[in-house]
Order: C-alpha cells, then sequence, then structure tokens
C-alpha cells in the first residue's frame, strides 16, 4: 500500500476534492446520503482551513441558483446533493448552464422516489442527462477526488465554461471508506490556475446582464447550439486535462475505463461503483476460460460516443448493464451505446440487462446469466429481449413482504 | 480475502469498530475497505457495518453475504430475525459475541457448526466497570475483530486512539477505551484466521424475473392495518424503564412524551409500559417530574 494515502469515505473524498481545489464559496443544503460532504466542508470554514463563504439554503432550488450565480461572479464554487435534491433543483440545472458559467455539483446517487428508498441507482442523476451540465461517473473513492479536480480544470477552460456533475454511489461509495491519495496541494496549484473568466464577472462596479430573456428563435438557437459545442469541446479538453493530470499526478483517467479489454470478445458494460463487482465478475470468468472484458463509463456527457464505438466494435457481443430504468422504454445507457455504434459494419449485438436498482445486489449467478447470453449470441445466438437482473431468493423474501403488508 | 461483518445497534458503535479494524488493517500494509450500512436510523434500531482485507486490490463492494468473520455487539440481536447476524457465516469462521452466557450456550441454543469458533465476553459488564457506565463498545469488539483477523494488538490500539480521535472523544475517554480494549485483548483466546482465506463461494441461486402484478400487490403500499405491533422493539433495550405508582402522579407526561407510544393509561389513568414495544429510550424516565420511573438493566435469561 501506498504510505501516503489514507482511509476515506467517498463523501470525504468528495470534501476534500472542494477543499483541494480551493471552492471559495459552498451554498449548501443536507439530504442523505451526502450530508457528510456539506458537514465536513462546513467545519472547514468555520475553523479556517478553507477560505469564504459556507451558506445554508433553503432548498436544493436555491443552492443552485446561488452556486450558478456566484461562478457569474467569478467564485470558485462547489456543492453537492442527491436524489430528490437533484429533482428539485431540476429547473435551475438548466438555467445555470445555459448562462455558462462552470462550478462542481457532486450527487450522490439514490434511487427516486416512489417508493422511497436511500440506496443508489442511477436515474436521479440520468434525469440531469440534458441539462447542459458535464457528467463524471466514479467507481472509486479516489477517483472522485480526481475527478473534482480534472471538473473544475475541464469546466473553467474557455472553450467550455460549462458546470460540471460528478456522480458516485451512495453508501457503496459515500460511506464507504477506502484507502485515497490526496493530491498534493502545491501540484494542485499548478493543475489548477485561478479563476479569472472574462465572459462573466458581476461586480457592484461592473454591472451587466446576464441569463437573457430572448424573443426570436434564431437568437434563441444561436445560444443554445454553443452551450451544445462547448459541451462537445469538453472532449478535447477532457484530454488535455487528462495528460496534464497524469504528468502532476500519476493516475490518467480516460472517457472510458478498460478493464482487461485488450483480447475481449465479449464485454459488460457498466457505469459507477457497481462496476467494481463486474470487474470481479471478469476476472472469474476468465479463470473459466471466457475471453471477457468489462468497459467502465465514466465521462457521459459530453457523450464520448466515438471511444466507445472505437472499444467496442469488432468485438463479438455486447451486454449493457443499466442501473437506472426509463420505464416504457428500459435503460437508458444502452441507447446510447446502440447508437454510437449504429451504421458500422462492425458493430457487435448489443443486449440489454437492468441490475442494482435501488441498491439492489449484483449476485454471481446474475452476471453468470449475462456471460451466458453472450456466449450464445456471440456463437450466433438471437439477442434475447431485455431483462431484469434478479433473482429466486430476492422474489420469495419479496412474497413474504408482500404478505406482511397484506397483500396476496 | 477476509470478510468480517459487524452487528449492532444504533448507539453501540459497530461502524466505528469496523473502522478500528479497517484503520488497523490499512495501517498493517493491507488493502481494506470499511462501510456501514443503516436506514432511518434511531438509536437502538440493528445496523451492520462491513470490514474486507485483502492483500490485494479489493473488488467487492456492499454488504457482505459470507462472512468469515461475525461480530455482535449485545446477544439480544441473535433473536431478531430481521438481523439474522449468523446467517451465512463461513462453516469455519469466527463467532465474537458480547455476552455474558458461555460459548457453549450460544453454540447450543442457535445449532452452532462445531467447526465455527464462538468467543463470547461480557464487554458491556467490563465496559460498565472500566468506564463507569454503559458506553459504545467500539473499541472492545474493534480489537476483538482484529485479534481475529491476526492483527497485531499494537497496531489495533492504535487504530482505537485514532478512530475515538476522529470522532471527537476527549483525551481521557479516549484512555480508558485503550484500557478497555486492553481487557478485552487479555481475555481473547481466538486463533485468528488468515487473509489468505478464499472464503466461501457465494450460494447458487437461481434467477425469477417478476411479472406484472395485479395493481393491488404491484403497487408500493400497505393494506395490513396496524402491522406495526407486529414489529417487536422491545428486543432493542438494554435498560429497561420501571414506573413506581407510589410515586407517580398520573401526570401523564410520560405517556405524552414516549416516541413509540408504549405507555397506556388505564381506566384508573395509571400509566403502563408495554414492554414489547418499549426501546428503553429512556425518555420517561428523564421526563417524569416526580422521579417515579426508574431504570434497571435488562438482563436476558435463556
Ligand atoms: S423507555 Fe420510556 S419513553 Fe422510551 S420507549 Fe420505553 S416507555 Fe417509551
Ligand atoms: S411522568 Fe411520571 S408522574 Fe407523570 S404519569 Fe408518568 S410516571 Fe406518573
Amino acid at each position: 500500500m501506498v504510505s501516503s494515502a489514507r482511509m476515506m469515505t467517498g463523501n470525504m473524498a468528495a470534501a476534500w476534492g472542494a477543499r483541494l481545489s480551493g471552492a471559495e464559496y459552498v451554498p449548501a443544503y443536507p439530504i442523505t446520503p451526502q450530508t457528510e460532504i456539506i458537514e465536513t466542508l462546513s467545519r472547514w470554514f468555520t475553523d479556517g482551513t478553507m477560505r469564504g463563504k459556507f451558506v445554508t439554503m433553503d432548498s436544493e432550488h436555491s443552492m443552485v441558483t446561488a452556486a450558478g450565480a456566484a461562478a457569474a461572479a467569478g467564485a470558485r464554487v462547489f456543492t453537492a446533493t442527491s436524489s430528490q435534491g437533484l429533482l428539485y433543483a431540476m429547473e435551475v440545472l438548466f438555467t445555470v448552464s445555459g448562462w455558462r458559467v462552470p462550478f462542481v455539483l457532486v450527487n450522490v446517487s439514490r434511487g427516486l422516489a416512489s417508493p422511497i428508498t436511500l440506496e443508489s441507482d442511477h436515474n436521479d442523476v440520468l434525469a440531469a442527462r440534458d441539462s447542459g451540465f458535464l457528467q463524471i461517473h466514479c467507481e472509486t473513492c479516489q477517483e472522485i477526488v480526481d475527478s473534482i479536480l480534472m471538473a473544475y480544470r475541464i469546466g473553467e477552460d474557455a472553450r467550455v465554461l460549462l458546470p460540471v456533475l460528478v456522480n458516485m454511489d451512495g453508501f457503496t461509495l459515500s460511506f464507504t471508506r477506502e484507502p485515497v491519495i490526496l493530491p498534493d496541494a502545491e501540484a494542485v496549484k499548478e493543475y489548477l490556475p485561478p479563476y479569472r473568466p472574462k465572459h462573466a464577472f458581476i461586480r457592484a462596479s461592473h454591472p451587466m446582464a446576464q441569463g437573457i430573456a430572448v424573443l426570436g428563435g434564431f437568437i434563441y438557437s444561436y445560444f443554445r447550439y454553443q452551450q451544445h459545442l462547448a459541451a462537445r469541446n469538453a472532449l478535447a479538453v477532457h484530454e488535455e486535462a487528462a495528460v496534464d493530470f497524469e504528468r502532476l499526478f500519476g493516475r490518467r483517467y480516460g472517457f472510458v475505463d478498460e478493464y482487461r479489454m485488450e483480447d475481449a470478445e465479449l464485454v459488460i458494460v457498466m457505469s459507477n461503483a457497481m462496476a467494481t463487482r463486474g470487474k470481479a465478475a471478469v476476472n472469474r470468468l476468465r479463470e473459466k476460460g471466457m475471453r471477457i472484458g468489462l468497459l467502465r463509463l465514466r465521462v457521459t456527457r459530453p457523450w464520448p460516443g466515438e471511444a466507445i464505438s472505437a472499444v467496442l466494435a469488432g468485438r463479438k457481443a455486447v451486454a449493457v448493464l443499466d442501473q437506472n430504468i426509463a420505464p416504457g422504454a428500459g435503460g437508458i445507457f444502452v441507447t446510447e451505446i446502440r447508437s454510437s455504434l449504429y451504421g458500422r459494419k462492425d458493430a457487435p449485438p448489443v443486449l440489454s440487462y437492468i441490475g442494482g436498482l435501488g441498491g439492489k445486489e449484483i449476485s454471481t449467478a446474475e452476471f453468470d446469466q449475462v456471460a451466458d447470453d453472450l456466449r450464445r449470441v456471440a456463437a450466433g445466438g438471437d439477442v434475447p429481449p431485455p431483462r431484469l437482473l434478479y433473482t429466486g431468493p430476492e422474489a420469495e423474501k419479496l412474497h413474504s413482504l408482500l404478505h406482511i403488508a397484506g397483500k396476496e | 480475502m477476509l470478510r468480517v461483518r459487524f452487528h449492532g445497534r444504533g448507539g453501540h458503535g459497530m461502524k466505528t469498530a469496523s473502522r478500528i479494524l479497517g484503520t488497523a488493517a490499512f495501517r498493517s500494509g493491507l488493502f481494506a475497505q470499511d462501510s456501514p450500512v443503516y436506514g432511518a436510523e434511531r438509536r437502538g434500531a440493528p445496523i451492520a457495518a462491513f470490514t474486507r482485507i485483502d492483500r490485494t486490490l479489493i473488488l467487492e463492494r456492499g454488504a457482505i453475504a459470507v462472512p468469515d468473520i461475525v461480530v455482535i455487539a449485545d446477544d439480544s440481536l441473535l433473536d431478531d430475525p430481521l438481523v439474522a447476524p449468523l446467517s451465512g457465516l463461513a462453516p469455519d469462521g469466527i463467532l465474537i459475541l458480547n455476552s455474558a452466557n458461555p460459548p457453549e450456550a450460544v453454540r447450543e441454543r442457535y445449532s452452532i457448526p462445531e467447526d465455527v469458533r464462538v468467543f463470547t465476553l461480557d464487554v458491556t459488564e467490563i465496559a460498565q466497570r472500566i468506564l463507569g457506565h454503559r458506553a459504545a463498545v467500539s473499541a472492545a469488539m474493534g480489537v476483538l475483530s482484529c485479534r481475529a483477523a491476526g492483527i497485531a494488538d499494537d497496531v489495533a490500539l492504535s487504530a482505537v486512539r485514532e478512530e475515538l480521535g476522529e470522532i471527537g472523544l476527549p483525551e481521557a475517554l479516549i484512555r480508558k477505551n485503550e484500557n478497555l480494549a486492553r481487557a478485552c485483548l487479555a481475555e481473547a483466546d481466538v486463533t485468528p484466521l488468515s487473509v489468505d482465506r478464499l472464503g466461501a463461494p457465494e450460494p447458487a441461486v437461481q434467477l425469477s424475473v417478476p411479472a406484472y402484478d395485479d395493481p393491488t400487490v404491484g403497487t408500493p403500499s400497505v393494506y395490513a392495518p396496524g402491522n406495526m405491533p407486529l414489529r417487536k422493539t422491545g428486543g432493542w433495550r438494554t435498560v429497561r424503564p420501571v414506573i413506581n405508582l407510589a410515586l407517580c402522579n398520573q401526570c401523564w407526561i410520560c405517556f405524552v412524551r414516549c416516541p413509540e407510544g408504549a405507555i397506556s393509561l388505564d381506566e384508573k389513568d395509571n400509566p403502563h409500559i408495554d414492554y414489547d414495544h418499549c426501546k428503553g429510550c429512556l425518555i420517561c424516565v428523564e421526563e417524569c417530574p416526580t422521579k417515579a420511573v426508574a431504570e434497571e438493566k435488562e438482563v436476558r435469561t435463556w
């Protein structure tokens, strides 16, 4: 183990990301499983470890508005929420990204009501998929700190100027401690120069109007398309930021994380912390002689379609395991991946699974089912219909709970 | 890999115990991961925490279904079917239990397989003696789990200091907890398990995809009226409030303040406690103006 590492939760790693980045304004509102982040930051602002202003707001809606407004004044801003909180802020997510002001919003994923739950799936962050925020999804606590630094670097770049959502899973990352190497504070200063925007600089002495009203679709279209181009620019900017990050801190991040993909004929696609279990499944299946690998989605806005199709093209079969559900349609990522592969002669068949909703475990048996299906399709079989991963013992337990609830 | 599962109630400090093991393993040069799971927690509600230790990167997350070591903060948890703390314990694993009952009695009562090593210690009693009150047993259960995982005692003790410091305990209390930890280690006749264990494989299961159900089943609603009484929270109690009606002035304050609604009034307006549901929060003791409610240590007899 590296001796400079220390044990910390994902929430703690997020707080450190804000601290190392020199965030100087943090509007906050608590929600499980995110609260530990803002509690930690509140302590650091109170004891003078962090300089600037920590403000408790009356809702997530106000919180994101305040974050955008402070970023529009040229401050480096950090905030965090989860689940229903992100949805409550939904209106202003679109509003502030349209202002083209960069800041970092950490979302700690938690399944959405109803029914109410605390554990993780990704319908919350994916509801913000088209909000104009960039999105980075993390698998480990280390990746959370590192991605927050990268998010500021990318978001503040003059070619981008957009807010960034950094996502982690509730419980499996937010409350889970594992070793994290904290980037050196001096090196972070080199990586993240002070934010001095030329386009948004509200000062008392320097009045300006932002987020103006426009009537006339040609004006609206222009500005919206600018935002799209800025988000697309983030692809190249991410690569530069990743190269520089590796130079200073020794860790390299791509749009996707490729695990044992070199000679893989079969591929499982996952995102976030559950991908760790997917990697263990890949190791187990490889021991049985399968040539299988895992592709983890990391940057999902901008959508790195070309990078993804370059990795997947030519494989024999691909299974996308969505930890989200669009009722009436199915998995969300699977459609984006299929569309990225569309039209390529060497596009593999893409199978669709929904798993891990509301933090449900994905067992060995469920990964085995996915692997069996992949093998069958790779051998020329038909692509099976989309499937929910669920086990017999879970069905039994559910049945007994339904009985207690007075249902037969 | 070693997989260790901790069971306790809110207030026992079992999340901290799992962190003491995680930190101690990490300080010993191993990879470690620890995490608690709790719902909408209340003092006394069951919680679990998980620590994984290995020589290589840990590719697991979340709950541990097949633990090598189970650590239980209070023997009342053994009888809670929703907790089922022994479920999945490896047939050659270790059970560490805070209990006044001897290991053989526990083994017999819960039909624990012969090759599971059962270690019991009345940690609450030792804590009462050394700390002077019924306090969290995190330090004690933490170092006992370290012993079972083969972590050196001095590393375990420094992890106690680190973790209790982290949650802001004053120095004097940290010292007392170190003494408690030392006293427990002195009693701990536990042969450790190797970190190189392969661990039991997950049990094979069939998959089962739910079909569309009638909305009276398939919508998130509850029809059974009054099923709260079925959840007997009385088992959460470590201390029992007892009303002395001779001192009671029938002000009903306890009746109004009890968060569980466990106090009822009889036809003469005297308060009575429903011990099936009183969770032992002792708010009634605190609130009673005439000091008519006394505390008694809960003794469980099998
Ligand atoms: S201790 Fe008293 S207040 Fe608390 S649940 Fe029991 S009867 Fe109610
Ligand atoms: S609070 Fe005390 S005095 Fe009042 S009803 Fe309860 S037991 Fe009696």
